[in-house]
């Protein structure tokens, strides 16, 4: 009992400046919104994807990034042979001491940002961070001026590639290795030897904070209350995930912020699909009532506009997405990544991926415009009376 | 086949009130060629808009091909006309984003028949109408005369009892005017329709068993016309 | 032209459902362009205003998040050409704990703030008191208002970088501040700490107010070379110098921001084409019977292209109301974020409304021109032919 598609489809041909502004509307909302989803996913992912479940991060109590926190010696060694703290094959606790700094470095296009440079023993450091590896060059030696640094800072900053020399803080390193670490957060790091990197800081704390990992089997509630509760101490653990997950909320006002716009933008297309389509049902009101006269009803009059609507908003969403995508692509590729100062005063390397997520958001967004603004035309189309309708012929 | 009985309209156009039927009462038997004629206003286009059901009367019975149109709510008689009913219109009215063909197969979409068997039956009515070979021409590309050839072919398509047409020669010229005229004579002739004509053209006259006049909404005489007294050619 | 006025405006009200929705849309379309507009410039009026000081601060060349020793202070305010130097000491408070720190907060030399930073307008008895009463607070009319705060309240910082938790009492704002920092005194501080054993003798920054601007540079020179080959060597630039790298990583999320800007722009145009070809394609006929009846095609030309400018025009006045509303709901959700920094503060000026009338206008014409210059130079009788 329905109307074909290829009458909707054709219908929109044959008007092809109107249906045309109409998907551009609907697309370049489709590209604004994906573009600014797609920068906050990334950022979202980076930083949630940062942490092992299997692993605690200790910092002092009431700190809330391990740059801020402080650590003792003591401290240290006692946690290490707290039970329930994994070991490694050679029987060694798989406890990483760290020391977390912020120093300036310069950016090639001349800015200065502060960059997270995270202090560690080599093999306890692998060891626990599981995720990161090695992928060119070598990991530092300790006690020889060397780093490593992360895949995002490679690209950014002065002196950071591999075989380069970085200046910052005190004094020079020597670049021996590139690390990755799945795209998260520990890409925009620099490691070095932990020593060295607080002989230059002139921390009175050798640590700011320890990463440990959890045994198989072992009880994590019972270890982090130990750690809690220590009065010696004054420490407290939680698991990396839901550290890092609280860094990401930062990015939430930003969320708030973009949907609201997102919602703003598709009204006005919802808008601009409405006028098209009015204009379309008054042009084919003959077209209307020969059809009813026919015998088509109502409700075959309604959905075929609103197909027609929904059929604008989908091309609207294919062209606009893969503008996006490849919009997102050039951006990375021409700023090497989107700086993003997250809660702590270091710089996030974010590079602008337009993902699965983000292309759903937008295609529910076309959809939605295509629906609400084809809903009232569509219902006048079919509400026309076919005498009156055919009067206009 | 069609029955009028005291059928009245009467619409507002702002703050008047138009009576465009007073109290008409008609009967159409099967298988006739009837034209409606009367000057402008006389309410020959909405009488036949209520026969046809695309209308709903005022006060009076419509019954159509034994069914009780008044009863009939606007979805119910969509399909009432579906089923029953053909329409032919001075404009063609044919959709132009459809080739001839498409058109012609439009009210078979009502049915449950397969694409196949649509196709089939649209070419056929194609042929009947003498235009087989246009059948993927586009509107656009027809003549007027061909246009209106295809929209009988459309009202054919789907085997209704009734033929409407609305001033159907009213945009051709005199030889196509003939020519859509004596095919609607056909359709009566050899597939056995009721087809009412509402016309202003006085050829039509020649070809239509009864003719009808209408004034000021009233019907005030029947004549018989020409294919009558001519035993069924002009 | 102008006595066509009521016929233009009568031509609009022709299809008062398609000239609402074109409006709507454009109004919304140019609030956007507004409240995106406002991001990048929220960050070059805060650079700006900073250049028009002689303030300097100087920390340590390493990164700020390195310290200085408190000495320093004394031999920065004994070079030629400071007149004032105090210091800076972040101490990261949280005003409500899950949500961290929402405002930037310092431990501050309570005795020579006031000097450093004269020109931001605190009333002399409030920094008077500052001075005297050791928990007292200074607080940005940014913080206070979005805090609702009032002068005499009493509010507790849980710091996240020193093992303490002070209580402070508001004793004055700071009005002119383009960021909603607060001070608290330094003294304070420092007992709090060494009530837990923990000495504190190290500051985040020194800032100076140098006499004459032409001595910036040299004064600069003079402070860095004091210290150079020392334990911490400093690195001095102006306010302005140090505001802009701190904020120079959003870099990127301006790119993206005005990337976005041209495209509601380019949105506009569109909706504003596509309505006037569809309201002029249904006036054909009449067009060529206005011309038959003898108007000139350059008069109706104006007048088509006057009608799409009207209604844009109109719309974008709308959507600077919109603009006005949408900042005040914006700022109040956002306000100075942490990441954002200047770039969420949302302030909208007169200009950036008027610029945004202009651009409604400039688009209205803009989208007028094809289908108006189409219409009314088609032939009389080829389109009267058409119609009738």
């Amino acid at each position: 009992m329905a109307l074909p598609l290829s009458y909707s489809v054709r219908s929109l041909f044959a008007r092809r400046l109107r249906t045309g502004l109409t998907v551009g509307v609907i697309s370049l909302v489709v590209v604004a919104t994906t573009l600014f989803l797609g920068l906050l996913s990334s950022l979202q992912r980076t930083l949630r994807t940062t942490g092992s479940e299997r692993n605690l991060i200790v910092m002092r109590k009431g700190s809330s990034n391990d740059g801020s926190s402080q650590l003792q010696l003591a401290a240290f060694q006692d946690i290490r042979f707290f039970e329930g703290v994994a070991r490694d094959a050679a029987g060694n606790p798989m406890v990483s001491p760290e020391l977390v700094v912020q120093p300036f470095f310069r950016r090639k296009d001349g800015g200065r940002e502060n960059v997270l440079v995270r202090g560690v023993e080599p093999a306890p450091a692998l060891a626990v961070h599981d995720e990161v590896r090695i992928v060119e060059g070598r990991m530092f030696e300790p006690s020889s001026g060397e780093v490593v640094v992360g895949r995002g800072v490679a690209g950014r900053y002065e002196g950071a590639q591999l075989g380069q020399t970085l200046e910052f803080g005190r004094g020079r390193w020597q670049v021996v290795g590139v690390f990755e670490s799945g795209g998260d957060s520990f890409e925009s790091e620099v490691w070095a030897d932990v020593r060295e990197l607080a002989n230059d800081a002139k921390r009175p704390f050798p640590y700011s904070s320890l990463r440990l990992a959890v045994a198989k089997g072992a009880d994590r509630d019972a270890l982090v209350r130990r750690i809690d509760d220590d009065p010696r101490h004054a420490l407290e653990a939680q698991p990396e995930p839901a550290y890092y997950a609280k860094q990401a909320e930062s990015a939430n006002t930003l969320y708030v912020l973009v949907v609201g716009l997102a919602v703003l933008a598709g009204i006005g297309a919802v808008f601009g699909a409405t006028n098209t389509l009015y204009a379309a049902v008054q042009a084919r009101t003959a077209e209307i009532g020969t059809l009813r006269a026919i015998g088509f009803s109502r409700a075959s009059i309604l959905v075929s506009f609103l197909v027609e609507s929904l059929l604008t908003a989908l091309v609207g969403f294919a062209v606009g997405g893969s503008l996006a995508w490849l919009l997102g692509l050039l951006v990375s590729w021409a700023l090497g990544g989107v700086g993003f100062g997250a809660a702590t005063f270091t710089t996030s390397v974010i590079q602008i991926r337009v993902g699965a997520g983000d292309l759903g958001a937008a295609l529910v967004l076309s959809l939605a415009v295509g629906l609400l603004g084809g809903f009232f035309p569509a219902r006048r189309a079919a509400r026309l009376r076919p005498v009156e309708a055919l009067r206009e012929a | 086949m069609i029955d009028l009985r005291s059928v009245s309209r009467i619409y507002r156009r702002g703050a008047d009130e138009v009576h465009a039927l007073e109290r008409v009462s008609l009967h159409i038997p099967a298988a006739r060629f009837v034209a409606l004629m009367g000057p402008s206003g006389s309410g020959k286009s909405t009488l036949l808009n209520i026969l046809a059901g695309l209308d709903r009367p005022s006060d009076g019975e419509v019954v159509v091909a034994g069914q009780r149109l008044n009863d009939l709510d606007e979805d119910e008689l969509a399909a009432f006309r579906a089923r029953h009913v053909g329409f032919v219109f001075q404009f063609f009215n044919l959709i132009p984003v459809l080739s001839a063909l498409e058109n012609v197969e439009l009210p078979l979409l009502l049915t449950h028949l397969g694409k196949a068997e649509r196709r089939e039956r649209a070419a056929t009515a194609l042929r009947i109408v003498g235009l087989a070979e246009r059948a993927g021409h586009s509107p656009g590309q027809l003549s007027g005369g061909e246009q209106q050839r295809v929209a009988i072919a459309r009202a054919l398509v789907s085997d209704p009892e009734i033929i409407v047409a609305d001033e159907p020669t009213g945009d051709l010229d005199a030889k196509n005017a003939e020519d859509t005229l004596a095919l609607l004579r056909t359709l009566k002739q050899e597939f056995g329709k009721t087809v009412v004509m509402v016309t202003h053209d006085p050829r039509a006259e020649k070809y239509v068993d009864l003719v009808h006049h209408l004034d000021k909404g009233v019907l005030f005489e029947t004549r018989e016309g020409g294919a009558a007294a001519a035993g069924g050619q002009p | 032209m102008i006595r066509f006025l009521p016929l233009i405006w009568r031509n609009l009200g022709r299809n008062k459902v398609r000239s609402s929705l074109t409006g709507a849309a454009i109004a919304l379309a140019i609030a956007l362009v507004c409240v995106l507009r406002t991001m990048p410039a929220g960050l070059d009026n805060f650079l700006s205003t900073l250049a028009k000081n002689t303030r300097i601060s100087v920390h340590n060349e390493a990164g700020i998040v390195y310290p200085l020793p408190y000495s320093y202070l004394q031999k920065v305010r004994s070079v030629p050409g400071v007149v004032e130097a105090t210091t800076w000491t972040w101490f990261g408070g949280a005003f409500e704990e899950e949500k961290g720190v929402t405002f930037p907060n310092f431990a501050v030399d309570a005795e020579t703030i006031g000097a450093v930073y004269e020109d931001l307008g605190i009333a002399p008895e409030q920094l008077e008191t500052f001075r005297r009463q050791r928990d007292a607070t200074l607080v940005g009319r940014l913080t206070l208002q979005k805090y609702g705060w009032k002068i005499g309240d009493r509010i507790t910082l849980k710091s996240t970088v020193f093992p303490v938790d002070l209580e402070l009492q508001i004793v004055g704002e700071i009005p002119a501040a383009v960021d909603p920092r607060a001070w608290l005194q330094r003294e304070y501080l420092s007992q709090a700490l060494e009530a837990q054993g923990v000495s504190f003798d190290l500051v985040n920054m020194i800032w100076a107010r140098v006499d004459d601007a032409d001595r910036v540079n040299e004064v600069m020179r003079t402070i860095d070379e004091l210290f150079r080959n020392s334990e911490a060597e400093t690195a001095s630039e102006t306010e302005k110098s140090f505001f802009g790298n701190l904020f120079g990583n959003l870099q990127g999320f301006v790119t993206v921001i005005l990337m976005v800007t041209g495209m509601v722009t380019l949105c506009i145009v569109f909706i504003a084409a596509n309505t006037a070809s569809m309201s002029i394609r249904e006036r054909v006929g009449e067009i060529a019977v206005m011309k038959a009846l003898g108007f000139r095609w350059r008069a109706l030309f104006g007048m088509l292209v006057l009608e799409a400018a009207l209604l844009a025009t109109l719309a974008g006045a709308a959507g600077t109301v919109i603009t006005l509303g949408l900042a005040q709901a914006l700022k109040s959700v956002a306000g100075f974020s942490p990441q954002l920094g200047p770039l969420a503060s949302f302030v909208v000026t007169n200009a950036m409304l008027v610029e945004g009338l202009f651009l409604a206008c400039f688009i209205g014409i803009v989208s007028g021109l094809v289908p108006a210059f189409g219409a009314s130079r088609r032939s009389v009788a080829a389109t009267l032919r058409e119609i009738f």
